[in-house]
């Protein structure tokens, strides 16, 4: 309750400041349009493949007709996805809270959730469902990760104090669920609904892209991408970013108005029930029927909707194909190939925009008016639909190899940003004061205080940047280089290759889940060498 | 007198696993509070006493040795409803208004609020929050705080009442303050009272016995009994006796 009063009276004095802030920010975006319609009216950037941002508002009225079904149809498979997603992830992670058995057999689940590359089943879905399905379903994946460990870490966080005062009155395990978890892990909860709103808005359109739907903004950005017509693409991607934006500013507003607490800007990226306790050989049985778990859903559910066996590939089926068909080695070669050519874009591009974030991160630690600059920025990148920005980057870059890296930095580069600024704001003044007494210099503050002390931050960052980096060469290498995995998908649902589909969507879920379990590897030997806790 | 609400511990013993180590928290400690006694809990941090209130709280459960509230387990005797509590902060939930948090225990004994509104309305006039019946924690200063607490402890009509350093987190003229009313409330209620404190002043001023708690392993070092009259009066706390009590309670403390 203490820290509560001193976050009422911190607010309290920034009144003014925020103020200056907000005008700015206002200032800087004034500068950057008019720069923007410079450019663009000059045609100075790659052959106008920029236009101004008039040109894009005329262009929008004069589409204005076709906008208002598309949007309705990303809006409804949007919502549907959320309502369900966050459903089901609430439950979850109310589950996984109170039994931490649950949550140890659920992690293998969470993580090839967490890491699944959406783009990479899309085609799956389209193949496995009809209508709005996918839309939905991948709304809802989209969704429940973020929901689902925020409710974890919300009723783990709760006050023991107040578990106490229940218990203490003989209160059960539903009563303290029903009395202090759930309502003290709104707050978080609310936090996870605001990150997962855009999550459902960029699932819906990656669905639309590769469903062959007519109406939704994925759909109308795919038929729109073959007409050189740079104003269009740019009013569908700013719609799907404005779209994005709204889902977000209604859930943040909400969460104001029911908590007033502060909030987290980034998505926590450690499933739970990562701790093991107990004899060695439960600890060996749970891990390995976590490990099971995923190709056991994804069996059962093939089984349940009844897909032919031609379409539906269980985990037999692909192993089938990979290994043991007539056509194995053919599919072998093209895959090798295609993984040749996207595994090394994705560690240069992850790499870069995590160095990049890094960087920035730390000088915004010497110039904090850095990061207040900045930030707005970032996190309204942070809710832009990934895919409608590809396009564009299409436009301004070409369609050679510099194009995915730079869709990759730029997807891994601004949520590495956030977490990394947070973590540094969270170091210590106390722990900075001390070797400021002692005359360090800005940049043996860095090295003795900030460096170290953002250690678990940089590794959380690498956890968030993963799945997006894979996710991001992908869309790169389907809209625009036609190389890799991205291609090979593209390719295989035109020839029906059906085998080859389920191949690259499992390939590509398996990549990210061992990349991801890398990271927390080496995050919890050298964390636990240096007695430190991993960030969430 | 050990007959239907007193609280008694029998040889309890509680330790705790650590790595590769074992803490000895507590070690074969009998305790026999008699009903309607008050009994003081003091020692140095990691005597203990904690650890005793939350197993006679029924949090925790004892290594070794028996437990009886009223003649009952611990958490028998709280699911009855006979036990109340007030902790070192006030623990309350900052969605719940005044009314609602005293009503807690209510909730979670499943008894209806419409039959106790009266008490609630009484409690918050005792600890002097009338007017602040549907503020929410977040709008009172800490000392209204740990009074809604204490009327929390109260709204069941407990027969046993333990309180865990409930003014610990207050200032000193705000102590003194509080051990005037809770003095005032026990003597009206007569609840068996268990109240661990860090303060040897409020110790001697509100118990009729001090059991001073020793550390390594947590056991009884010795009990102080306090025969001052009662009501207590503000003024005691300058008389010579007093002195004489607290100078007892500090020497046990440094185990002599």
């Amino acid at each position: 309750m203490a820290t509560e009063t001193a976050i009422g009276a911190s607010s309290g004095t920034t009144k003014g400041e925020t103020g200056f802030r907000h005008w700015t920010a206002l200032r800087n975006a004034a500068i950057l349009l008019v720069l923007w319609e410079i450019l663009g009216r000059f045609k100075l950037v790659a052959g106008g493949a920029l236009p101004a941002p008039t040109e894009v508002l005329i262009r929008f009225w004069s589409d204005r007709g076709d906008y208002p079904a598309h949007i309705l149809a990303t809006f409804q498979g949007a919502s549907l996805g959320f309502l369900i997603g966050n459903g089901l992830a609430i439950l979850a992670g109310i589950l996984f809270a109170v039994s931490p058995v649950a949550a140890r057999l659920g992690r293998g689940l969470n993580v090839a959730i967490f890491a699944l590359p959406p783009i990479a089943i899309s085609p799956i879905l389209v193949l496995t469902f009809s209508g709005m399905t996918p839309r939905v379903v991948l709304a809802a994946l989209g969704c429940y990760f973020v929901t689902m460990s925020a409710t974890v870490t919300g009723i783990s966080q709760t006050d023991r104090r107040m578990l106490d005062v229940v218990r203490a009155y003989g209160g059960g395990r539903l009563a303290l669920l029903r009395l202090v978890e759930i309502r003290a892990a709104l707050p978080a909860i609310l936090a996870g609904l605001r990150i997962a709103a855009p999550a459902a808005v960029l699932g819906s359109i990656l669905a639309e892209f590769g469903g062959g739907g007519r109406f939704g903004l994925g759909a109308y950005l795919i038929g729109s991408l073959g007409r050189a017509d740079p104003a269009r693409l740019w009013g569908i991607g700013l719609a799907a970013t404005a779209m994005a934006l709204i889902a977000y500013g209604i859930f943040a507003l909400i969460e104001a108005r029911l908590t007033r607490s502060t909030r987290a800007v980034t998505v926590a990226a450690t499933p739970p029930g990562i701790r093991s306790e107990g004899h060695w050989l439960s600890t060996i049985a749970i891990t390995l029927a976590s490990i099971a778990l995923p190709f056991i859903v994804w069996w059962l559910l093939l089984k349940v909707l009844g897909t032919p066996a031609m379409i539906a590939k269980t985990p037999a089926g692909v192993f089938d194909y990979l290994f043991l068909a007539p056509s194995a080695t053919s599919a072998q070669t093209r895959l090798l190939a295609a993984l040749g050519q996207t595994l090394p874009m994705t560690l240069i591009g992850m790499a870069a925009g995590l160095a990049f974030a890094f960087a920035l991160a730390l000088a915004s630690v010497v110039r904090p008016g850095i990061v207040r600059s900045f930030m707005p920025v970032a996190l309204v990148t942070q809710t832009m639909p990934l895919v409608a920005l590809t396009p564009l980057l299409v436009l301004l870059l070409g369609r050679g190899p510099s194009v995915i890296l730079w869709i990759t930095i730029s997807v891994t580069f601004f949520p590495a940003f956030v977490t990394l600024a947070q973590g540094l704001g969270m170091v210590s003044r106390g722990a900075l004061d001390v070797v400021r007494a002692y005359g360090a210099s800005p940049f043996a503050q860095l090295r003795l205080v900030s460096i170290p002390a953002s250690l678990p931050y940089l590794f959380a960052a690498m956890r968030l940047a993963v799945p997006r980096a894979l996710l991001g060469v992908m869309i790169a290498e389907w809209l625009a280089t036609g190389t890799g995995l991205g291609n090979l998908l593209n390719q295989s649902r035109g020839y029906l290759d059906y085998g080859m589909i389920w191949t690259v969507a499992v390939v590509s879920v398996l990549i990210s889940v061992l990349f991801y379990q890398i990271v927390i590897v080496i995050e919890r030997q050298m964390l636990r060498k240096r007695g430190m806790q991993p960030a969430a | 007198m050990t007959s239907q609400t007193g609280i008694t511990l029998e040889t309890v013993s509680r330790s705790f696993q650590g790595r590769g180590t074992v803490v000895q928290a507590l070690d074969n400690v009998s305790l026999d509070c008699p009903a309607g006694s008050f009994t003081a809990l003091i020692g140095p941090s990691g005597c203990g006493k904690s650890t005793m209130l939350r197993l006679a709280l029924g949090l925790d459960d004892a290594t070794a040795g028996e437990i009886g509230i009223a003649g009952m387990k611990p958490q028998q005797a709280a699911k009855a409803g006979l036990t109340g509590v007030a902790f070192q902060d006030a623990a309350l939930m900052p969605w719940r208004s005044v009314e609602d948090n005293i009503a807690l225990p209510l909730d979670v004994l499943g008894r209806k609020r419409s039959d106790f509104s009266a008490k609630i309305a009484e409690l918050i006039a005792l600890v002097g929050l009338k007017g602040f019946e549907k503020a929410l924690p977040g709008e009172l200063s800490g000392g209204m705080r740990q009074r809604v607490a204490i009327a929390r402890a109260l709204v069941t009509d407990p027969k046993v009442l333990f309180l865990d350093e409930p003014f610990g987190a207050l200032d000193q003229i705000l102590r003194r303050q509080m051990n005037l009313e809770l003095q005032r409330i026990w003597m009206e209620s007569r609840a068996t009272t268990l109240l661990v404190t860090h303060g040897i002043d409020e110790a001697v001023f509100l118990a009729d016995r001090v059991v001073v708690m020793q550390s390594r392993p947590g056991r009884i070092g010795r009990i102080v009994d306090i025969p001052l009259a009662r009501p207590r009066l503000p003024e005691v706390f300058t008389t010579p006796e007093f002195h004489a009590l607290e100078d007892q309670v500090a020497e046990a403390l440094d185990g002599h």
